[in-house]
């Protein structure tokens, strides 16, 4: 049991499909979460950004006006975003190497595929709450550390070997 | 003047941790079975969904066979890839491979030939109509063969 309190997180489910909408709502509520806000497109998703500010996002991929990808870049990286370093997972049918790496490189923190699992839901806002990776900025891009693992054995060139570590809590 | 960083990494408060507290240990019990019964409870709700969603592609075939062009091409593979994710949600598994087979279709064939989208989309319908959700029935799966050997050999062309 991990006992965590839901109802105290404001979580924002945007999908251009009603009915993917409800299912994912009423797991979320079934769950304690009593503050589920809902949005259609990016667009709708970046004003309920603004107006109350939620916790986590659960984002669908294909949205006209706005879609999932282009909503996390503009979150993670606008001058105007309200919140970049809000927990992002992308809940979508895009499910090969390809789509997961395009949505990595927007700066999404966990992936879901569908179909709708109410195990896998569960895992993944865990994930964002006990697991939450650094926050990552080069010249191109911004967003949660995209490299799942560690390795020992790795023998490749090291990108990454002339970095200033800040770790420090972000202002 | 110091050298500019080519990399930052840092840590941001957990925020989320400090709001819903909890143990960290395993997944949540009763949460899931909360949400398992919640999932239940809308299963009434998912032959009216999908039929919703059959006919928002039925919609997006009728605008494509109208006017072919970039805006409705996008409007008809929007439809089917909903129907792929959603169709395996709401227990259609055989639906939802045939949607997968006409978002192929859609994505990777310059010319698309209204022909192979009306054999995807109407036997998406007779499959919702008639509730097949046997994956393992020998006519749905040969018809979903033939569906996605059509695809293969217009795009290997």
């Amino acid at each position: 049991m991990s006992g965590y309190r839901f109802d105290r997180l404001k979580i924002l489910v945007v999908d251009d499909n009603q009915h993917m909408r409800k299912l994912v709502v009423a797991i979320l509520q079934a769950f304690g979460t009593t503050q589920v806000y809902e949005a259609s497109s990016g667009v709708r998703a970046l004003t309920v950004m603004r107006d109350e500010s939620p916790d986590v996002v659960i984002l669908d991929w294909m949205m006209d006006e706005m879609n999932g990808i282009e909503f996390t870049r503009e979150v993670r990286t606008s001058p105007t975003s309200p919140n970049p370093y809000v927990p992002i997972i992308m809940l979508t049918g895009h499910t090969s190497a390809d789509c997961v790496q395009q949505a990595r490189d927007a700066g999404i923190n966990e992936f879901l595929a569908k179909p709708v699992s109410v195990k896998a839901m569960l895992a993944r806002l865990t994930a964002v709450i006990e697991y939450p990776r650094p926050f990552v900025r080069t010249a191109n891009y911004f967003g949660p550390c995209r490299r799942r693992r560690h390795s020992e054995d790795y023998k490749g060139p090291e990108r990454r070997s002339e970095i200033e570590i800040i770790d420090q809590a972000a202002s | 003047m110091s050298k500019p960083k080519p990399i930052e990494i840092f840590t941001p408060p957990n925020m989320l941790k400090a709001k819903a507290g909890g143990t960290g240990v395993g997944l949540d019990a009763a949460a899931l079975k909360r949400a398992e019964a919640a999932m239940e409870e809308l299963k009434t709700e998912f032959a009216d969904w999908m039929n919703a969603d059959v006919e928002k592609l039925g919609e997006g075939r009728d605008a494509f066979a109208k006017r072919p062009c970039n805006e409705t091409r996008g409007q008809l593979y929007r439809a089917s890839h909903d129907l792929k994710g959603q169709a395996l949600t709401f227990e259609h598994p055989v639906v939802a491979r045939m949607a997968a087979s006409l978002c192929r279709l859609l994505d990777g064939s310059p010319d698309v030939p209204l022909l192979l989208i009306d054999a995807h989309v109407n036997a998406i319908r007779i499959l919702v109509k008639q509730n097949v959700r046997d994956v393992s029935d020998p006519t749905t799966n040969a018809v979903a063969a033939e569906l996605e050997a059509q695809v293969r050999e217009l795009q290997a062309a």
